[in-house]
């Protein structure tokens, strides 16, 4: 099957590596214009405060600065990321979260400015808050958006300081429940998580003289920063023109607006380019992170292993503001199982701590740990292996997934073959060593694509797509480019793009790029070599149907020696009636491509300590076709990398009082490093996508939903002992092991009766 | 971003009268590993920077049986971690140096630097203390010998004197039949400052029992501390299973710990006992034995043994 192609299922270095490798490869941070200020924050001390005042003629007056701005100097309209507009992008009268930027200053250099948020005096009222998001369910707590009701946006009204409510029904689940042999109950709660990527935000923003505003940004979505951005300074889109630079990770919280409306504004006010980087700390309390998600889940089981019930209720801390979402974790209640009556429920409730982002499928590593968890617990109730129990109860081809859509073909079963073989189930071991698996299930991502190609005369071609590159996801474009025109890797240039040179793409993220954007690229490419084979039927005086498309040549197919080269034809096609060969192609929904990984871990528990090291991780997953398979491996391994961190050492934590960020910094925000990891294990299993480039499926976020529940299941089949709340530190396992763990608490009566159940 | 005078002396002299001349208004530094992130976060805000990097002569290590062990101010703790005499004779103080950190910043870091921060949990403080080290004390008008469990005086806090300047510490010579080992708990297992660290070092007589035990602990108090109740449990005692779980029992009673974002009180107050425990059984199983560094690299760490 492999061997049908050219191109694909063959490793490529990056199409930008000379770039990268050299450094020569420009971040936001590396633009300098003449004239350029920079710009700093202030950001707010309060989580829950009307500003009384801002006093801002000291910093104004301070040699050196330039400009200062406030929430009032903004028009007075609100914005969102997700689902409702529901902040301004500087607050006006209300901080709602510690670290909230209220001013912006722009000064000669980057000391003076942060001299001159010095010296922003800044009274405050506060206004009583709340931090934990079941207790702001509660009647009687504060309000969060005493206006709620009033944004636009807002549809569902389910009470008090409640974002968002999505729900799915399926069957007669309280008869599912009363028929079940055994019923499982548990609740599990995730942390809060930093996406950790390298590269700070940063934009420089300039105003062209004619008056249009050019920003220089660190983004994965270009065309929605722009559409906030212009929303925001109440501009049209067409004066907002978006150069995404090159990005050193985003993980999802680039996706959106983020802060270069400030030194946007601040170039409309002084005439002069203005750059900002954020620092580390910025980073930790300004961008939204992914915050605490509590989960209750409740299977009704048969003694034969089969699941008839399920019921699920997710509370999404939301934080401030939706910057993301509401969140993708609903469907994902039932994992990847065929369960034929749910309930589920996931609610985002708003609380006064740093809004919520996105963060690779944001909410489902969550929804993972907490159903993969489950899933052990209900084996080891009924007595059955986790292993029989998943293969039993998984989705087969014909299933109806939770959206409605039918299950198509797809790799799941060998997927779970793949990995119970690796790593050898079941299997006795030493004492204080387990093993876990975990099944993951996620979605090919669509949304807006678009692509054209167009023919150079020397027989290259030039790619233009509006999608940012995001870890090489370029180079499996121009993969799929050149297969698709049956030409070298070499010969396709991917075009650097901003908003108003590309054609308008949806964000880089969501696993979207090679199965969307890449299916775009694939029909761009035919529309190409269709163009050029009408144009050689001209030129050689044949049918169309008589020629032949390979090698970057068009021939005659009873008579090889006769055609012409991409070159040639390039080269013709300027005085041709077509004109020069431009193919293009637009999409955007595509049909749903499921995407299964199943994953083992083999892990070792300090009983003393309670500390627990990944010995071995195996990962298989179902990539369809792998479009550049060391870049298959690489997106694998680091979800798998992020995943054991959020498993074991990440954890963004809040004040319990202020809702403040505790550990803003990688000094105690602790993402794993080389030493701690084990050696990953990838199988790669290739049932082709009926849709998708070539029968790709996308790849990026399934690895990193699976380590948070198989290693939890190791570490139950290690000591015995479930924790069911992330990290799993030693602290909480060896908790666990003295027998001084508590369940987590969670009123399932309360949110049931709200909804006039039971 | 606050500015300030920055002044390369080119010798100690030099160095102790730019001190001398500007008081409290300035601050001595060395790698600058602990001084650059508490200038950039404002915590410090010095009018003049004294740097000792351009001194010469400071960055010594050097070991004869009759003096000990001596480390000039300038010695960086990767310096301290591939010195042989250091990994042969002080093998408690050669892992408290591979704990430390990574290569880059203990290219940096001194270890004085890391004495005079004065951190409960710095990595090299335990294996000091349990090396029995004693301080050289300069200042432009004169010198002092002070053990290193009197400089300590509080997080960040030490006796010393504006402008004095800690030129040298000193480790005795072990006695013969010694061993010794610190341990860092922390849930990485590089880059992270330590939730726990414990070093131990036993010296055994002809009989097998305990001549000499010292049992010092970092970030379960205020300052890096010796654990002399536990100590006093197994001097003249056989070191055996029970008396070391004992005495490991009797070190966690001294600890006072604090919670913060990486643990609980109590998670280190038992920390603190297994790492004690780990440590002493360790130290009088390669009592009297060349210290093998790829073992003591390996236990260092504590991520999971
Ligand atoms: C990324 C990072 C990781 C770190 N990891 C660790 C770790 O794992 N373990 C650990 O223990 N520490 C760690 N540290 C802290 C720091 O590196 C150490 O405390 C280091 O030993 C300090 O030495 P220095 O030479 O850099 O001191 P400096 O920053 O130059 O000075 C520190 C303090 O000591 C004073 N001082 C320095 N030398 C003298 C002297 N001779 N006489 C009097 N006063 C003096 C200075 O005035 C200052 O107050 C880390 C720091 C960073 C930035």
């Amino acid at each position: 099957m492999t061997t049908e192609f050219k191109v694909l299922e063959q490793n490529h270095p990056r199409v930008d590596a000379y770039e990268k490798v050299t450094g020569r490869a420009t971040y936001a941070s590396d633009v300098y214009l003449p004239g350029m200020l920079a710009c700093k924050l202030l950001p707010s001390a309060r989580n829950h405060a009307r500003i009384v005042s801002i006093d801002t003629t000291q910093a104004a007056a301070l040699p050196g600065v330039r400009a200062v701005i406030t929430g009032a100097d903004f028009p007075d309209v609100r914005f969102g990321s997700g689902a409702l507009r529901d902040r301004y992008v500087m607050p006006r009268e209300v901080v709602n979260f510690v670290g909230e930027p209220i001013a912006a200053v722009a000064a000669d250099d980057e000391a003076t400015a942060e001299e001159a948020v010095e010296l922003i005096k800044v009274e405050y009222e506060d206004i009583p808050s709340v931090v934990n998001p079941l207790a702001a369910m509660v009647d009687g707590a504060a309000s969060v958006h005493p206006d709620l009701e009033d944004y636009e946006g807002y549809g569902f009204t389910m009470g008090h300081n409640v974002s968002t409510l999505l729900d799915a029904d399926r069957g007669d689940v309280e008869q599912a429940f009363r028929d079940a042999d055994v019923v499982v109950e548990d609740v599990y709660r995730s942390q809060g998580i930093n996406q950790g990527f390298l590269e700070p935000m940063a934009c420089v923003a300039d105003v062209e003289p004619g008056g249009r505003l050019v920003i220089y940004a660190s983004t994965q979505g270009p065309y929605p920063v722009r559409a906030s951005l212009a929303a925001v300074l109440e501009m049209p889109v067409s004066r907002v023109r978006i150069v995404p630079m090159e990005l050193g990770g985003g993980f999802g919280a680039k996706l959106r607006l983020a802060f270069e409306a400030f030194p946007a504004l601040l170039a409309m006010r002084t005439g002069r380019p203005v750059k900002l980087v954020n620092t580390r700390e910025e980073v930790f309390t300004m961008n939204g992170p992914r915050l605490p998600v509590t989960n209750y889940i409740r299977s009704g089981v048969m003694k034969d292993g089969t699941i008839t019930a399920r019921e699920a209720y997710t509370i999404f801390d939301v934080g401030a503001y939706l910057g993301a979402g509401p969140n993708s974790g609903i469907g994902h209640g039932i994992g990847a199982y065929r369960i034929p009556n749910f309930r589920l429920r996931s609610y985002g409730v708003y609380t006064n701590k740093i809004y919520v982002g996105s963060y690779r499928a944001s909410g489902v590593a969550d929804m993972t740990f907490a159903v993969e968890s489950h899933m052990d617990h209900i084996a080891h109730e009924i007595g059955v292996d986790p292993y029989e129990l998943r293969l039993q109860n998984a989705l087969r081809e014909g299933d109806v997934s939770v959206s409605g859509a039918v299950v198509p073909g797809n790799g799941l079963i060998e997927t779970l073959e793949a990995v119970k073989e690796r790593i050898d189930w079941p299997r006795e071991l030493e004492d204080g060593h387990g093993i876990g698996l975990a099944l993951c299930e996620w979605r090919s991502g669509s949304g807006p694509s678009t692509a054209a190609i167009s023919v150079n005369d020397d027989g290259t071609v030039s790619l233009l797509t509006g999608s940012v590159d995001i870890s090489g996801s370029d180079t499996s474009l121009a993969a799929i480019a050149a297969e698709a025109l049956g030409i070298p890797m070499e010969k396709v240039i991917v075009a650097k793009r901003d908003t108003d040179l590309a054609p308008y793409t949806g964000q880089s993220g969501g696993s979207r790029i090679v199965y969307s954007q890449g299916t775009a690229v694939q029909r761009a490419a035919e529309d190409t070599v269709q163009k050029l084979m009408a144009l050689a039927a001209e030129r050689l005086g044949v049918p169309e149907d008589a020629l032949g498309c390979e090698d970057g040549r068009v021939y005659v197919m009873d008579n090889e020696p006769q055609g012409l080269t991409f070159a040639q034809l390039a080269a013709a096609s300027v005085t041709s009636r077509g004109g020069p060969i431009i193919g293009t192609a637009s999409l955007s929904s595509m049909p749903y491509t499921p995407v299964f990984a199943a994953q083992a871990a083999e892990v070792k528990v300090d009983r003393d300590t309670g500390q627990v090291k990944v010995l071995r991780y195996i990962q298989a997953q179902d990539v369809g076709v792998a479009i550049n398979p060391m870049a298959v491996e690489g997106q694998l391994d680091g979800g798998v990398v992020q995943g054991i961190g959020r498993a074991l050492t990440e954890d963004q934590q809040f004040d319990p009082d202020t809702g403040a960020v505790r550990n803003p910094s990688f000094a105690s925000y602790l993402m794993p490093l080389a030493i701690d990891l084990p050696e990953i294990e990838d199988v790669l299993i290739r049932v082709p996508a009926e849709d998708g480039p070539f029968g790709a499926r996308a790849v990026a976020e399934p690895p990193g939903f699976g380590p948070p529940a198989a290693i939890a299941n190791a570490v139950y089949d290690a000591v015995g002992v479930r924790v069911k709340q992330l990290p799993l530190s030693g602290e909480r396992v060896l908790a666990a092991l003295n027998g001084e763990y508590d369940d987590i608490p969670f009123d399932v009566a309360a949110l049931r009766r709200a909804e006039g159940i039971g | 971003m606050a500015r300030f005078d920055y002044l390369e002396p080119h010798s100690l002299d030099e160095a102790l009268q730019m001190l001398a001349d500007r008081g409290d208004q300035a601050r001595l530094v060395a790698g600058s590993t602990d001084f650059l992130v508490r200038w950039r976060t404002g915590v410090w805000r010095p009018e003049s920077v004294v740097c000792m990097q351009h001194v010469p002569g400071l960055d010594y290590i050097r070991w004869n049986p009759d003096d000990g062990l001596a480390i000039g101010a300038m010695a960086t703790v990767q310096d301290i971690e591939q010195n042989a005499d250091v990994r042969r004779h002080y093998p408690a103080l050669a892992a408290g140096a591979t704990a430390f950190a990574g290569v880059q910043v203990r290219n940096l870091a001194t270890v004085a630097g890391n004495v005079c921060n004065a951190s409960p949990a710095g990595d090299t403080l335990p294996a000091l203390l349990a090396c029995n080290a004693q301080c050289l004390i300069v200042s432009s008008t004169g010198q002092r010998w002070l053990p290193l469990d009197e400089l300590f005086v509080g997080p960040g806090q030490t006796a010393l004197n504006p402008g004095e300047i800690l030129s040298e510490l000193r480790l005795p010579t072990p006695a013969p039949n010694t061993g010794g080992l610190y341990v860092k708990h922390s849930p990485r297992g590089a880059m992270d400052i330590s939730a726990v660290g414990a070093a131990s070092v036993v010296s055994l007589s002809d009989d097998g029992s305990c001549s000499s035990v010292r049992i010092a602990l970092g970030a379960v108090a205020p300052t890096p501390i010796r654990a002399y109740g536990a100590e006093g449990r197994l001097v003249g005692q056989q070191p055996t299973a029970a008396n070391l779980a004992e005495a490991a029992r009797l070190s966690a009673q001294s600890c006072n710990p604090i919670a913060d974002v990486r643990s609980g009180a109590d998670y280190r107050r038992e920390i603190a006992r297994v790492l004690t425990e780990r440590t002493l059984r360790h130290a009088v199983a390669t009592a009297g034995n060349a210290p093998d560094f790829a073992d003591i690299r390996r236990l260092a760490v504590q991520t999971a043994w």
